[in-house]
């Protein structure tokens, strides 16, 4: 079985990384794992992506998808962008403190959270992205909040230790985020 | 990271070229000689942390053209030694690469293709092909060329890149792209898989105590320069014997093959895949050395299978090996993109159902 996400938002919002910490939960739980960012001339405050696949079957992974299961977007160029790219009866989950709750499609569920504005609450606007990983992995259930916390703790490099805590509460707040899907 | 990265019965989630450059140094690398260039950047970075750790040298050489001489100097001490770049980058390479050749020096270049030609951009390309396999440098030369799929092989076959080249004291390529380079896999680090290579009967290291030894590619006598290309080539000929590597699947009963190296290949299996539950006979062969290339095994097939397709990411280099390897013998198709992300596994299949005739 194969699912596979996109990421995306502005540059600066660590949409590589929080696809980092995807990638290494799928990897913690025993499955192959393909993480690839768009490559460009991407700069602060431009619009970046990654995807990752994940394969429980097959050794490698096919790239370049067409459709995407899961599509996280956490500024409104990029839930333009993508929503096309959703696959018929997939997700897409936004930022709703960024993104206009939209439903322009009829045949996916749409999951929208004030992502920004929980992370604000919070005490830093950048823990948005690890706060809206929560979400993601809560709505795919395809690893566990354990393993992501795992993840998180492998992929922090030592220097930046000191955020493990405010990343794992950021984690659980998106994680425990009462959305409803919405079929429009 | 560089700590995870020691253990080896572990699987750590990195970039294709943190995975190289990880590779080289357990691979015992002792000389990086390097000038950064977009999609490969990463490997200088992570050398010039890690070697000067562990007492090893790294330069950050003022062109990729002192960088490449550089490792020539580095390697006629018997020294492992290693430089990486990209396209319009390896193009300032040439020249060394052919006098690494005529040299017999044990190179290691890591070209991690951008889109070409000339300064080009920084997307993946396959663009390379021809520069990696024929060469831009002067001379009847061959460079040992490998072409990793995943970022296992990353790993992989820049030990093999290394073993290669002091084996056959021949300048070896590993050629990947930037999607490889940028993308991230499990890997599990193993312990360098290879014997060390004797290299006391040539390498420059002081005469003391023994006759003095002259490395140059220069012979001014014409029967002398006949002699020493014909013997060159007799190791060729032996590296092709040897070395030749390829994946197959599924062409036992194959009508079409998908034939495809690097990154565009993972999309070509799983494009096999669906289309073999279509009941479309479809086979893959993925070349992983790209000189020698798989031309015996590919000439074999083309007495079974009607159709070759190349699947490429370039505007068709590789295909003309195929094309040499059926000799005639079997329709050689082009499915390509000229730069960026390979063909999609849609596109691929929607090819297939239009030559099975499956609409």
């Amino acid at each position: 079985m194969e699912n596979n996400f996109i990421i995306a938002g502005f540059g600066g919002q660590g949409v590589l990384l929080a696809g980092e910490v995807l990638a290494n939960s799928f990897m913690l739980d025993g499955n192959n794992v393909t993480w690839y960012p768009s490559y460009g001339a991407e700069m602060r405050g431009g619009t970046v992506n990654c995807e990752i696949v994940m394969n429980d079957t097959e050794d490698v992974s096919s790239v370049n998808k067409s459709e995407t299961d899961y599509i996280l977007t956490l500024n409104q160029a990029s839930f333009v962008r993508f929503l096309p790219k959703v696959k018929k009866g997939g997700c897409i989950i936004a930022n709703s403190t960024l993104v206009e709750e939209k439903r322009p499609r009829d045949d996916i569920k749409y999951i929208f959270v004030p992502m920004t504005e929980l992370a604000n609450e919070l005490g830093n606007t950048k823990m948005t992205n690890i706060l809206s990983l929560g979400v993601l992995v809560k709505a795919c259930g395809l690893t566990s909040l354990e393993t992501v916390t795992q993840a998180l703790d492998k992929v922090l490099p030592p220097h930046r230790k000191n955020l493990l805590p405010m990343n794992i509460k950021a984690l659980n707040i998106g994680y425990a985020y009462d959305f409803s899907l919405v079929r429009a | 990271m560089t700590e995870c990265m020691e253990k080896t019965s572990e699987k750590v989630l990195t970039k294709g070229n943190y995975a190289i450059a990880n590779a080289a140094v357990k691979a015992g690398c002792e000389c990086y000689f390097g000038y950064p260039i977009t999609p490969q950047s990463e490997i200088g970075e992570f050398m010039s942390g890690k070697m000067q750790e562990l007492k090893r040298a790294y330069v950050s050489a003022e062109s990729e053209l002192a960088a490449i001489n550089m490792v020539l100097g580095a390697c006629s001490t018997g020294a492992k030694a290693m430089t990486s770049s990209s396209s319009c980058a390896v193009a300032l390479m040439q020249e060394a690469l052919s006098y690494a050749a005529a040299d017999e020096l044990p190179v290691v270049l890591v070209s991690v293709m951008r889109g070409g030609p000339g300064l080009g951009n920084i997307y993946p390309s396959q663009g390379d092909y021809n520069q990696s396999t024929i060469g831009g440098g002067d001379g009847d030369y061959k460079l040992i060329v490998l072409a990793p799929s995943t970022v296992q092989e990353c790993a992989d076959l820049t030990y093999k890149a290394f073993y290669l080249a002091h084996k056959y004291k021949n300048p070896t390529i590993l050629l990947a792209d930037g999607l490889l380079g940028q993308m991230m896999e499990p890997v599990e680090f193993k312990k360098y898989p290879y014997p060390e290579v004797d290299n006391s009967d040539w390498a420059l290291t002081g005469a003391k105590g023994r006759r003095a030894r002259v490395i140059r590619s220069y012979a001014p006598k014409a029967e002398n320069q006949c002699e020493f290309l014909k013997r060159l080539h007799a190791k060729y000929d032996l590296i092709a014997q040897n070395e030749t590597d390829w994946e197959e699947i599924n062409t036992e009963d194959a009508d079409i093959i998908l034939v495809s190296f690097g990154s565009p290949a993972r999309n070509a299996k799983s494009a096999m895949r669906k289309a073999r539950e279509m009941g479309i006979k479809v086979g893959v062969l993925r070349p992983i050395t790209l000189f020698p290339f798989p031309s015996k095994r590919i000439s074999e097939l083309a007495n079974t299978a009607k159709k070759f397709i190349s699947v490429e990411v370039n505007m068709g280099q590789m295909i003309r090996d195929v094309k040499l390897a059926v000799n005639g013998r079997a329709q050689v198709e082009l499915l390509n993109r000229p730069v960026g992300t390979p063909p999609s596994v849609e596109e691929i299949v929607e090819k297939l159902k239009k030559e099975s005739g499956i609409v």
